[in-house]
């Protein structure tokens, strides 16, 4: 089959090909075994029957699908592969496979196992032994001559590591066993980055060859990062990549955290032609600090990986001080307020002894960034010497003043000013000053960006020479303009003053937090002068084996054959030494793969003699069609069950089976709809608010309310007063009132109820100007309140007497809209609504009934009866209406009238009739004057 | 799949008795309009609701002359001067036929029956026997008893076709006589011009017949598709459908017309005919029969 990548392991199978037309005569014969049903009316059938041919033959596609049923099978006995692999003829008489598994190989490892897998594939076709070596491997490790199955075990349990390949030591064990087995073919696969010594490996390593398989990757692409630099405005890191991968390139480099949590990430990118690129993550310093591990986005390799340790990120101080003070007293001690601003983001270092001589050359052994040295005045000169080459060589020194240094002699090397003897002091009681504050930080002070201290005074200070640039070295002025902080640079590093002790005793700055931000902005511009030592002077001390960098980048335990790191010297990045972090939690060192000048460049194909082939890696794709063709016979012959069935009118559905397509789409909208209608329910759950119950009640019936005064007994007689008023509306009127409410007018609601019943207890607390608002918003609203101040023989005999009750009225009534009142004149609708009243007695009699007064006479002329339109809000009585209504539990008055007349309390009822019928039907009762002419007219 | 229909094993008459009886119970005394058989009348336990020979009083009527003497009630003469003659209500009885098809074919039951053809006949058969025995009429199976008239007619029906050898396909119609009635219950699944030439016997006797046909849902509906062998239970001829599906229109034609052409012929000779699916209740064939017999020759 030339045209498909396809190949037959038994081509002679598919002669059975030809028995396909025989199959085919055959099935064309045998129909399908028919379903035998006794049938009593044979004969009508048979003479239906007798019209039509009954099909002895199958159908034809039922023959074609067992056909291809047939055809498959030929086909997959034939065993066919798909997508057949060239072999590749290794030629001699062995094989030696060399496999580069250092880090570069990493990402695309498992390919070139299968590239190596075909090679033993080929050889094991051809009886050949295998040598196989891999270029990062334990020295002693085997590398054959295996047979085929070794061999694949062998390279099954490589993997990439992330070291770099040493090719010159492996060659040299793969000749001396080739030395052994002449004209043997040596399979090179490479990771397609060249290393030192390639050549001469190369030579050595194909002088005894027979011949040689040569396969690099098609593109090698590792980026990989090469340094890391913590600058004082961001961090930056170096990256390479392969010289041959010349186009633009963008990376991401993330930051990682010691958990692996991405805190930052900056942008790589290259450029046309450059191998080289940096990234800087311009982030806060404190958060540089938690960066554990760079990495370059997308690369499952170790090279763009970048541990990182103590150095990166914290700063070594070392702290000197003179006459330390006493241990009793921190507060005294001069390093102390240095040592606490300081300690939140550098590591102090203190000498252990108080001697200046060896104590500098002690802290210098540290290599720390920068050095604090807390009013020392004089140096010995050996130390003077080698403090003075460690700030060239870019040390930061930071120097307090102090009755030491302010008495020592100028010192040109290790001050930034000179300083004059002695020192300054301000506002003392022989002075005119006073103390000084800080002014503004001057442009081009590294601390031109914070904001001074508002509060700090310094009150004595060593003095700076005047000089033609003591303006620039001036880094903090005081407010007199003397400066208070100088700096200068010396080399590569900087020299800082502070002209005030380190101690609150000068100047408060110290116990300031300007004092920190100072200290700390120092602490940035400094840098890192190496690595620490932490064993000084114990060379042989190592560091046990922390977090190691997997061949995938990843961060990992260390693997049982890491050893530990030798410190003291410059280790190489070995099998024995993967890269990674050594030590223990407490500190550890990075070990990092690619050193600061590492190049990636292509490994070239060694020039030889011998015949040279080249293979590119890739997975074997040769796919056996065996399995897929019987799975397709299968489905066939299912197929061809079913329509066997089918065409014995055994696959007819039961009717009932119909309705069920239906049923469930029935099913499926019913539970579509149903969250709609939960929601709708819960909707309608929601709109009920508390107090509904109440209101519904309220108003499923007129009721007619009276205020709760507090006073239970008044409270009694109100709620049995409008009890035996609604019983004779009941027993009178077409009016049946529900149950009286008794209602609190500072929270209730009341504009449920017709009429409010306010009986006026002096006793009882006067209401508050909210409910008042309440009470006055009701009767603007078309609310009518029936006050009763039931004292019509409570008051004096005065013409102005008032009782107490009158007063409370009066004080309620100060707080509201009250309209003009007047007594109920003889023509108000009051006095004909329901009976003909002349007046409205209670359990007194004589009170008048106050109404609303209504439009004057004038105008009202001609109407006999007064009170067009509205309804009064309100009505005062002093007669305790509710007094004559009330009733007790068995139907007797509650409380005898004044004077005991029963036709009183009748006529107290009617009155109460009126009222409410007033109330309820307005002024339709005016109407009722027409009755005379009416009853004339109809000939009455 | 199973088959759509089976031959069901042959009933047991004891058990199509009891079933016959709790059909009977549930129709009203048949009562058999003979009014064309004045000649051969036996005295029966029915009255007739009109003057005639019987036992039980039915009114007095004036005597008219030329009656005999004899039939004056003087007991009621002796009230007035009239004389009065008694008159008795008139009581009938006749001979009805019963035969149920006791072929093969009638065996054939398909699912979605609830008995088989035999089986509903027989009940059917039973349950006549029953209702006319209980009015008194004489009842007889051709080929297995005489007419006889007794109380327990069913139940003696049945135990006679028990101890009876194998019946005849087709019973021996010249036995019975002119006025009587025959019910034969079958399925008529014999060529149309066959049934009729059968018969016609009858037809020429003056005999009045009722014609149940047994039909089975399954023969009616023809719900068969695919590749199917039929077998005919009596012949045992096989016939190949290889779609069944399609016969179905004209299977179904054809076997509406043989029903059609039995049932106009029977009804142009003043006979019943009347069709009982078996998936239906017996009741419905027992109650139109039962009209047919009273009222059809109206």
């Amino acid at each position: 089959m030339g045209f498909l990548p396809l190949s037959f392991g038994l081509p002679a199978v598919l002669a059975g090909l030809l028995a396909l037309p025989v199959i085919w005569w055959l099935l064309r014969l045998t129909p399908p075994k028919p379903q035998t049903e006794a049938f009593p009316p044979l004969k009508i059938l048979a003479r239906v029957l007798r019209k039509e041919e009954t099909p002895h033959q199958s159908p034809w596609w039922l023959t074609l699908l067992r056909l291809a049923m047939a055809a498959l099978i030929i086909f997959a006995l034939a065993e066919p592969v798909f997508n057949p692999r060239e072999r590749i003829s290794t030629g001699g008489n062995a094989v030696a496979i060399v496999i580069d598994n250092g880090w570069a190989s990493a990402p695309d490892w498992a390919m070139r196992v299968a590239s190596a897998e075909r090679l033993i594939a080929d050889a094991q076709a051809e009886n050949a032994p295998v040598l196989i070596a891999f270029t990062v491997d334990a020295p002693n490790a085997e590398i054959g001559p295996f047979d085929a199955e070794a061999a694949r075990e062998r390279l099954n349990a490589a993997e990439a590591r992330p070291v770099p390949v040493d090719r010159a030591a492996t060659y040299e064990r793969v000749a001396q066993a080739l030395a052994e087995l002449p004209n043997t073919s040596v399979a090179v696969l490479s990771d397609g980055l060249a290393s030192e010594a390639d050549d001469a490996a190369f030579d050595r390593l194909l002088a005894n060859a027979g011949g040689l398989i040569w396969a690099t990757p098609q593109g090698v692409t590792e980026i990989g990062l090469t340094a890391t630099a913590n600058e004082p405005d961001a961090f930056v890191v170096e990256a390479v990549r392969p010289t041959a991968d010349a186009g633009p390139r963008q990376a991401v480099v993330a930051a990682l955290d010691d958990r692996g949590r991405r805190i930052a990430e900056a942008q790589l990118s290259f450029g046309a032609g450059e191998a080289a690129a940096t990234a800087a993550f311009a982030v806060p310093f404190e958060l540089r600090n938690d960066f554990n591990s760079v990495a370059v986005d997308g690369e499952a390799q170790a090279g763009a990986v970048r541990v990182l340790d103590e150095n990166s990120r914290r700063r070594r101080v070392g702290l000197i001080a003179q006459g330390d003070g006493d241990e009793a007293q921190p507060l005294l001690s001069p390093l102390h307020y240095i040592s606490r601003a300081l300690a939140p983001f550098a590591d102090l270092v203190e000498p252990s002894s108080a001697d200046l001589g060896s104590a500098i050359p002690e802290l210098l052994e540290q290599r720390p960034a920068m050095i604090v040295m807390a009013d020392v005045g004089t140096l010995p000169d050996e130390a003077h010497a080698a403090l003075t080459e460690w700030v060239e060589g870019g040390g930061t020194l930071v120097r307090f003043a102090g009755p030491r240094l302010a008495a020592a002699e100028p010192d040109e090397d290790l001050l930034p000013v000179r300083l004059r003897i002695g020192e300054r002091a301000l506002g003392g009681t022989l002075s005119w000053t006073e103390p000084q504050a800080i002014a503004e930080y001057p442009q081009g002070s590294p601390f031109a960006d914070l904001t001074p201290p508002a509060d700090v005074t310094v009150s004595r200070q060593v003095l700076a020479e005047p000089t033609a640039d003591i303006v620039e070295r001036s880094w903090v002025n005081l407010a007199d303009g003397t400066p208070l902080v100088t700096g200068a640079r010396r080399g590569d590093g900087t020299l800082a003053l502070f002209h005030i002790t380190p101690q609150a005793t000068w100047s408060n700055l110290p116990i300031s937090g300007s004092f920190v931000e100072l200290l700390r902005r120092l602490v940035q511009l400094s840098r890192n002068q190496g690595p620490g030592n932490a064993q000084t002077g114990n060379g042989e001390a190592t560091l046990p084996p922390y977090r190691l960098i997997a061949a995938d980048g990843s961060l990992v335990p260390p693997t049982p054959d890491a050893r530990p790191l030798a410190v003291s010297t410059e280790a190489a990045v070995t099998i024995e030494n993967p890269p990674g972090l050594y030590g223990t939690e407490e500190g550890v060192v990075a070990h990092n793969l690619l050193p600061q000048d590492a190049t990636l460049e292509p490994i070239a194909r060694p020039e030889t003699p011998l015949a040279v082939r080249d293979v590119a890696y890739g997975f074997d794709e040769q796919v056996d069609l065996r399995g897929p063709l019987f799975a397709i016979a299968l489905a066939l012959m299912i197929l061809d069950t079913l329509a066997v069935l089918w065409l014995g009118g055994k696959l007819r559905r039961p009717r009932a089976a119909r309705a069920v397509p239906a049923a469930l789409a029935l099913a499926l909208i019913g539970a579509i709809s149903m969250p709609d209608a939960h929601a709708q329910a819960q909707g309608e759950e929601t709109d009920i608010q508390p107090g509904d119950e109440e209101a519904i009640a309220a108003i499923s019936q007129t009721r007619i309310a009276y205020v709760l005064t507090g006073d239970s007994s008044i409270d009694a007689i109100s709620r049995a007063g409008l009890e035996g008023l609604g019983r004779f509306l009941s027993a009178k009127t077409a009016l049946e009132p529900g149950e009286p409410v008794g209602v609190d007018i500072a929270v209730d609601e009341l504009a449920f109820y017709p009429l409010i019943y306010w009986p006026i207890d002096e006793g009882s607390e006067m209401p508050s100007q909210a409910a008042l608002a309440r009470i006055d918003a009701y009767m603007q609203d078309g609310g009518t309140v029936l006050f009763d101040t039931r004292d019509q023989f409570g008051a004096g005999f005065d013409a102005g007497s008032a009782s107490p009750s009158t007063m409370r009225l009066r004080d309620i009534l100060a707080n509201m809209n009250v309209p003009p009142l007047e007594p109920v004149p003889d023509d108000h609708v009051l006095t004909k609504a329901f009976y003909i009243l002349p007046e409205f007695p209670g359990r007194f009699n004589g009170s008048p009934l106050w109404v609303e007064a209504s439009q004057t006479v004038e105008e009202m002329a001609d109407r006999p009866v007064r009170v067009g339109d509205g309804v009064t809000p309100i009505m005062i009585t002093a007669n305790d209406l509710a007094g004559a209504w009330a009733i007790g539990g068995n139907g007797a008055p509650m409380l005898p009238t004044v004077p005991a007349d029963p036709m009183q309390r009748v006529y107290a009822y009617r009155a109460g009739v009126n009222i409410m019928m007033y109330m309820l039907t307005g002024n339709y009762k005016s109407d009722q004057v027409h009755v005379p002419s009416i009853l004339e007219r109809l000939g009455q | 799949m199973a088959s759509v229909g089976a031959v069901s094993p042959a009933v047991a008459p004891r058990d199509a008795l009891a079933r016959a009886r709790v059909r009977a119970a549930l129709v009203p005394d048949l009562l058999i309009e003979a009014r064309r058989v004045v000649n051969t009348v036996i005295a029966g336990w029915h009255g007739r609701r009109k003057r005639g020979i019987g036992e039980n009083f039915w009114q007095f009527r004036p005597y008219v002359d030329g009656e005999a003497i004899a039939r004056i009630d003087w007991r009621r003469s002796a009230r007035d001067d009239h004389t009065y003659v008694r008159d008795r209500e008139w009581e009938a009885a006749h001979t009805v036929w019963l035969w149920a098809d006791p072929s093969a074919s009638m065996l054939f039951q398909s699912k979605t029956a609830s008995v088989s053809k035999d089986s509903r006949a027989l009940v059917l058969a039973l349950a006549l026997a029953e209702l006319l025995s209980r009015s008194g009429e004489r009842i007889a199976w051709p080929g297995l008893t005489d007419p006889f008239s007794a109380r327990n007619g069913a139940e003696r029906l049945a135990a006679q076709m028990m101890h009876a050898a194998n019946l005849p396909t087709r019973p021996n119609l010249s036995t019975m006589k002119r006025f009587s009635d025959v019910v034969l219950i079958s399925d008529f699944l014999d060529p149309v011009e066959e049934t009729r030439e059968w018969l016609d016997t009858l037809a020429t006797r003056g005999v009045r017949a009722h014609l149940i046909e047994i039909s089975d849902p399954a023969e009616e509906e023809f719900p068969y598709s695919g590749r199917t062998e039929f077998q005919d239970p009596e012949t045992g001829t096989k016939l190949t459908a290889g779609r069944a599906e399609t016969l179905r229109e004209d299977y179904r034609n054809l076997y509406a017309a043989r029903r059609e052409e039995l049932s106009a012929w029977a009804r142009k000779l003043g006979w019943s005919y009347t069709v009982n699916h078996t998936d239906k209740l017996a009741s419905d064939a027992l109650v139109r029969v039962h009209l047919a017999m009273s009222q059809g020759s109206r």
